[in-house]
């Protein structure tokens, strides 16, 4: 899954850089990767918000 | 200083992003083609957090300081230190030197990733701070030599990075893993898995969540234990603490050189009683918010002249009688006090085998001089673990999962950590332990590290603690009545 997430990040940054007038798309990728990022490191952290510590 | 302008600001940001991605993010992908070393998932989602603000910062290159941009950025920001610090929170507790990973500088990844998280959020910071305001302006702006060559860069690393994520973590729907294996080109060498998929909720502490045990809703019917075919102690007779206390007991003991007895409550009062139980001696209640969390207490034990009083979260107060004690030096401890008491310590148990678990015991080995602590098994330690502590540093001497005696024999799919020990005592050599689950009481041979015999012990309400008085085995309810029990031989 992290491959897919660098590949979509690939993706909005040659948009910005090659076609810079499709903004909306690639903003919309950007936040696809970050959905995706945070969506990993939760799966990373089996669901526990904070780790083994006392709160 | 003069503020920035906007061509000013989007050459300052190209700088930035090219320093974020050729100095963390690049040097990364190079300690994995050059050393082998493979992020875990969690690297992976913080590596890629950076990257994700650097292609922020080219959308300001590119478009200008637009609001959602530097919102973006700086929720990014957040969510990176949060990351980082949750991160090195499962390591940062280890034992010297210990840590994931091979260090840089001394310093593991995880905790790079703080710092740069942090750098990252200032340098926004302060580059907010200095900006001028700009009116928005639709449509790209051509970037300068900075910007293209920031472009350049970044699409080249983020390239590289997912060319080292599929190697590593490999296509979707595959994800990257708690435990790596080192970097590889060669395919032979790839392992692509699922195995951070498992069952999991959402929670803040996720799996490492432990319930506190409720002894007041175990099933007390011994017919119902783990053992099978107990023997049966009749409780003999029963007393009564006379004294008015401040709350339900919930820590029992018995000096045996004086008759004396400790008596602790569930609103934190300390009550040394006569051999009777129908006058105490000293009376304090304790100040559980202070200093070491001391909610709620659960054991008892007299160390020679010295009181020792348990939290069920393995945390310990010392207190000790005199007449030497003066009420306004001692008014930081106590909440109320007798003026008669001293404090003399205060601190926490560390256990390693009983980690994450709770005890609702506390028993004094007089001829070892070690306190002994029994645990409370939950859902995710199903152990019934007995610690031993030495009196003089207060620090774990040994711990022990009780094997099971010749003579006893566990039910289907049952195991000691099936009971609830509330209340423990050392005499004659042995460990007696109480159970509320069950009513049962367990005799444990501390040399040994065995569970000799066990006992149903029918008719208990809510055991809280447990104490020996000559021939006799004293078990205090929370409502303050004792069960008297005849003191089981040791088995040979």
């Amino acid at each position: 899954m992290e491959f897919l997430n660098f590949f979509i990040i690939v993706c909005a940054a040659w948009l910005l850089w090659r076609r810079p007038e499709r903004e909306r798309l690639a903003f919309t990728l950007l936040v696809i990767g970050c959905c995706l990022m945070a969506l990993c490191f939760f799966i990373g952290s089996h669901g526990s918000l904070v780790p083994g510590v006392n709160l | 200083m003069r503020p920035l302008t906007e061509d000013r600001l989007r050459t300052v940001l190209a700088w930035v992003v090219i320093v974020l991605i050729g100095g963390p993010v690049l040097g990364a992908v190079l300690l994995g083609v050059l050393h082998g070393d493979s992020p875990c998932i969690l690297c992976w989602a913080e590596r890629t957090g950076m990257i994700l603000i650097a292609l922020t910062g080219l959308f300001v290159v590119r478009y200008g300081p637009r609001p959602r941009y530097l919102g973006l950025a700086v929720l990014l920001g957040v969510w990176g230190v949060y990351m980082s610090l949750r991160h090195s929170g499962l390591h940062a507790a280890r034992d010297v030197g210990q840590g994931f990973s091979t260090p840089i500088f001394g310093v593991h990844t995880y905790v790079w990733a703080l710092v740069i998280y942090v750098i990252a959020l200032t340098v926004i910071g302060v580059l907010l701070l200095f900006v001028r305001e700009i009116a928005p302006v639709e449509g790209a702006r051509e970037p300068g030599k900075a910007g293209r060559f920031a472009m350049g860069l970044f699409v080249v690393v983020v390239a590289a990075n997912a060319l080292q994520a599929f190697a590593s973590t490999g296509p979707p729907p595959w994800f990257g893993q708690g435990d790596p294996v080192r970097l590889s080109l060669n395919p032979k060498h790839w392992v692509w898995s699922f195995e951070e998929l498992e069952p999991y909720h959402i929670s803040l502490r996720g799996s490492w969540t432990i319930p506190r045990p409720d002894a007041a809703a175990a099933d007390p019917d011994p017919a119902h234990g783990p053992l099978a075919g107990l023997p049966v102690i009749a409780v003999s007779g029963w007393e009564r603490i006379g004294v008015p206390l401040n709350g339900a007991v919930s820590g029992f003991a018995r000096d045996s050189a004086t008759g004396r007895f400790l008596v602790t409550t569930d609103r934190y009062g300390v009550y040394v009683l006569d051999s009777s139980l129908s006058r105490a001696v000293h009376h304090v209640v304790m100040d559980p918010g202070f200093s070491v969390d001391l909610s709620p207490l659960e054991g008892a034990a007299f160390l020679g002249d010295t009181l020792a009083v348990l939290a069920d979260n393995k945390s310990w107060a010392l207190l000790l009688p005199s007449v030497a004690a003066a009420s306004d030096s001692e008014w930081r401890h106590f909440l109320v006090s007798d003026g008669h008491v001293g404090e003399v310590g205060i601190g926490r148990f560390q256990t390693v085998r009983a980690h994450q678990m709770y005890v609702r015991s506390l028993a004094f080995d007089p001829s070892a001089q070690e306190l002994i602590t029994v645990s409370v098994p939950n859902a995710r330690h199903r152990q019934l673990v007995v610690s031993r502590f030495a009196r003089g540093d207060m620090t774990v001497s040994s711990e022990f999962e009780p094997w099971l005696g010749a003579a006893l024999s566990l039910g289907p799919q049952r195991a000691l950590a099936d009971y609830l020990v509330t209340g423990a005592a050392v005499a004659g050599g042995r460990l007696y332990a109480i159970s509320a689950a069950y009513s049962t009481l367990l005799v444990i041979d501390p040399q040994a590290k065995t569970v000799t015999a066990a006992y149903a012990v029918p008719g208990l309400a809510h055991p809280v603690g447990l104490a020996a008085r000559g021939p006799q085995l004293l078990v205090a309810q929370a409502d303050g009545r004792i069960a008297l029990l005849p003191r089981p031989s040791p088995s040979p």
